[in-house]
């Protein structure tokens, strides 16, 4: 450091206390900076593009047509069940890993990079920082979602056809209308996605470690489902988050129905209630030692 | 230039578990002055500094900041406050840059052209576009001090600034902490090295095992220096400090490093030598390595000194 | 380490415990119920036997065909309820070209889940194959051989009061008498109202063996011994079914006899 520079300091130019402290806007660009800067967020991405291209191809190309799954029977031959189907299977475990590989990680990175001790000695409160990071990765997951269902949607109505399609009461659903159910099916797969985001966070906060964040929410999504699929438990369905999943089949039966919708919301909600204010307490108690 | 406490701290504790961190420290730093937090390692300094940014919570006791609490005013404590905590850290896959101007987002902005100046004033404008992963120590100790600058602060709280660098880098952190002392920041740093304290601090406060030791002006803790210490190594260590009784005008104590310390007056010092001697302990070195500030900062923190100098005293404001 | 360790391992307990309370609280309480399935599956049937007849050239209205059922979980006794892959639901319908059957309807087979979404599939010999040709020449697949359903779990739970006899079978394939001519015959009774009963006229060649009588609870298999031993040398036996309760073979069965 050379001796004849000066230090730029405060006595000159700036009032004391002039400082404008930021909203909630700047911590939110600077979440989303990072991200972008990230190549995990980016491969997920383009993963959420470009497999669905490559799932369709395959199924197209099978003999058989995967009976076990609702829609399987039709798959190969109709682009909207087949639409429907990668649906069945994404909510499995995929839609909650693609959530968690952002939320799981927004928090317990900066206990990997040491980097709370830097954050949080600016003029942005831990409260703020947290919403900041919570919103990102909301908007994530809705991106993410997005793509996925896009590309899922297009390439399986491109590539398999746009026949009309044999809804769950057994009717005849016109084209038209199938492209729409299909679309309004997959964008009810958001709240619980959601509820996914905000248990990857408690997990991020609460374990500081971003495998555990990343990889807790799917191993307890699949062991929700198994769960959710036993017979004589069936009183916990209602509970646990990977049932909303399911709750798109009112809109392809005859008549329509729709109170699993509004079940699922209620419990992504409260799911999200609980683990945001749980973790919001626990960074906000925290004394930060390590960094 | 004085216009109040930077910084007034009454009475702070912190307990982790079974361990008490900090134990009711009181300190005051006046506006304008240079104050050094001094100690062994484990002696809290580091968790004292914490608790005055916000990033540990204390047990009890109060911190004022440039006259704010953290109970009253949030975040708004660290207005005009800058520092760093141990080594900064940065995240490693963005550049230097590109981490200042996230952590100005943080700030709510900074004035047009500063990012620019301080990455000068701290030597890193050639290397502000590198990733921060592939930087040296030094380097991210810099681009800490030039993040820390950007906030334009009245208070600079730095934790052992010079740890962990080259001498070039401490000989250039130590000038570059006076120079902006002198431009009227008040700064308040830690270490665990004396030498670096006496260069640039006005007051001290001497810290161990999580109590105040000693408070005071660098001047008072000169007249309280005794003579030069020497440094013995023996073969019989426990012997030597036994028969060190028979001294009592020496002190003699045992150094982490397994060596006696012995501060006394010379012919003292020469007649404990003479003693051991006689009683067959031989001598494998001898050397006087310590200045008398050093030895008085080893007796003050050593844990078999006999007496302790804890007078705190209430700190002067040294006119610059 | 042992913290993270200790605080999983609460959760979990603490997870399992509101789980059993709940399940406790609840009992045995399914949305998977006998009225919903029937509901569910005449109205999913008839919509598929439309789409069916309709590849065939024919115009059909589901409301037409009158399809009714009565499901039963095999399983449990006077519980049709949750989810599994033993639910029989006997369905009848009307189709001029497709008459029922004696018994008065069609044996279906339900596998249903506890996501409220069922497979079924029913006898060939009422719904098809599993391809068919349609009226272009091309093969598709039948509709009605296999599908899939899914029904409101808050759906109308009131009974339909759809009830259908159960069916008797004579499941043996040959009589074996034992070294002294007597020999005994297994029958079934398969998923219906009340069960079977009434008697089985018995004869070995011209020879009269005399009737035996019957009376079994649906799902359920008996053996019924002959009246009378067998007269050396008969080759064969015939069998005359009078059903009181439920339905049975409308002819006179005949079996070989193997010593």
């Amino acid at each position: 450091m050379s001796a004849t520079t000066n230090a730029p300091v405060a006595t000159a130019g700036t009032t004391p206390g002039a400082r404008t402290r930021p909203g909630l806007v700047a911590p939110l660009r600077w979440e989303i900076r990072k991200l972008r800067a990230q190549l995990r967020a980016k491969a997920v991405l383009i993963g959420a593009l470009v497999l669905p291209v490559v799932v369709v191809v395959v199924i197209h190309g099978q003999s058989r047509p995967p009976k076990d799954t609702l829609f399987g029977r039709f798959a190969t031959v109709n682009g909207f069940a087949l639409a429907l189907l990668i649906l069945g299977f994404a909510a499995q475990w995929v839609l909650p890993l693609l959530t968690a590989v952002v939320a799981g990680d927004i928090f317990a990175g900066e206990d990997q990079h040491g980097t709370w001790k830097t954050v949080l000695t600016r003029s942005t409160s831990r409260a703020r920082l947290f919403w900041a990071k919570t919103l990102t990765a909301a908007g994530f997951a809705a991106i993410v979602l997005a793509v996925l269902a896009a590309s899922t949607i297009a390439s399986s109505v491109l590539i398999v056809g746009h026949e009309p399609l044999t809804g769950l009461s057994g009717q005849t659903i016109p084209a038209a209308e199938a492209l729409r159910l299909v679309a309004v099916s997959w964008a009810t797969m958001l709240p619980p996605m959601l509820g996914f985001t905000c248990l990857a966070i408690l997990l991020s906060v609460w374990s500081r470690n971003p495998a555990v964040g990343i990889a807790g929410p799917v191993v307890i999504g699949m062991v929700m489902q198994l769960v959710g699929a036993l017979g004589g438990v069936e009183a916990v369905r209602p509970f646990l988050l990977s049932t909303p999943f399911e709750a798109w089949h009112g809109l392809l039966a005859d008549p329509r129905f729709t109170g699993p919708l509004l079940d699922g919301l209620l419990t992504s909600a409260v799911w999200c209630a609980l683990s945001l204010t749980a973790a919001f307490t626990l960074l906000r108690r925290r004394d930060i030692t390590g960094g | 230039m004085n216009q109040g406490l930077a910084v007034e701290a009454t009475g702070v504790s912190k307990t982790f578990g079974s361990v008490r961190a900090v134990d009711d420290i009181t300190i005051r730093v006046a506006e304008g002055e240079v104050y050094g937090v001094l100690g062994p390692n484990g002696a809290g300094k580091t968790t004292f500094l914490r608790m005055l940014f916000g990033l540990i919570r204390p047990d009890a006791g109060t911190i004022r900041i440039l006259g704010r609490t953290w109970d009253e005013s949030g975040v708004a404590v660290l207005d005009e406050v800058a520092g760093f905590i141990e080594s900064p850290r940065f995240y490693p896959y963005l550049t230097g840059r590109q981490n200042l101007e996230g952590l100005a987002l943080l700030d709510g902005g900074h004035p047009p052209g500063l990012l620019e100046e301080v990455l000068e004033v701290v030597e890193m404008d050639d290397r502000a576009d590198e990733r921060v992963g592939g930087y040296s120590y030094g380097m991210r100790q810099r681009l800490g001090v030039a993040a820390s600058l950007l906030r334009t602060p009245r208070l600079l709280v730095l934790d052992e600034p010079a740890n962990g660098l080259d001498p070039a880098g401490i000989r250039d952190m130590r000038s570059l902490v006076k120079r902006l002392a002198d431009s009227g920041l008040t700064v308040l740093l830690s270490s665990h090295d004396m030498d670096e304290v006496e260069e640039i601090c006005d007051n001290v406060t001497i810290m161990k095992r999580g109590t105040v030791a000693f408070h005071g002006t660098i001047a008072h803790l000169r007249t309280m220096a005794p003579q030069p210490g020497h440094v013995l190594a023996t073969t019989d260590d426990v012997r030597a400090l036994e028969l060190a009784h028979q001294h009592p005008a020496l002190r003699v104590a045992r150094d982490p490093e397994a060596a006696l310390v012995v501060t006394g007056a010379r012919p003292a010092v020469s007649a404990y030598v003479a003693t051991l001697v006689r009683a067959d302990i031989d001598l494998l070195a001898f050397n006087q390595t310590q200045t008398p500030l050093e030895a008085l900062f080893f007796m003050l923190t050593d844990d078999t000194a006999h007496q302790t100098l804890a007078r705190p005293v209430e700190p002067t404001t040294v006119p610059r | 380490m042992r913290r993270t360790i200790l605080v999983v391992l609460a959760a979990l307990a603490v997870v399992v415990a509101l789980g059993a309370a709940v399940v406790a609280a609840n009992g045995d309480q399914s949305t998977v119920t006998r009225p919903r399935l029937e509901r569910s599956l005449t109205t999913t049937f008839s919509n598929l036997y439309v789409h069916k007849a309709a590849l065939q050239g024919r115009t059909l209205a589901p409301a037409s065909l009158h399809a009714q059922a009565m499901c039963d979980k095999a399983g449990a006794e006077n519980k049709d309820v949750g989810p599994g892959g033993d639910w029989n639901c006997l369905m009848s319908w009307t189709d001029p070209e497709v008459p029922m059957p004696p018994e008065g309807y069609g044996k279906f087979e339900l596998n249903v889940h506890s996501n409220d979404c069922y497979t079924a599939g029913g006898p060939s010999k009422l719904t098809g194959f599993l391809t068919m040709t349609d009226t272009r020449g091309k093969v598709v697949s039948n509709p009605v051989f296999e599908f899939d359903g899914c029904f409101d779990p808050d759906g109308d739970n009131t009974p339909t009061g759809v009830v259908f006899p159960s069916l008797l079978a004579i499941a043996s394939t040959t009589i074996t008498p034992d070294a002294d001519g007597r020999a005994g015959l297994q029958v079934t009774c398969g998923s219906g109202d009340q069960g079977c009963a009434g008697s089985i006229a018995v004869a070995a060649g011209d020879t009269e063996l005399g009737t035996v009588h019957f009376d079994l609870a649906e799902e359920s298999t008996g053996t019924l011994p002959l009246p009378a031993a067998l007269p050396a040398g008969a080759k064969e036996t015939t069998f005359s079914v009078t059903s009181t309760t439920g339905a049975g073979p409308t002819s006179p069965v005949t079996l070989p006899v193997q010593r």
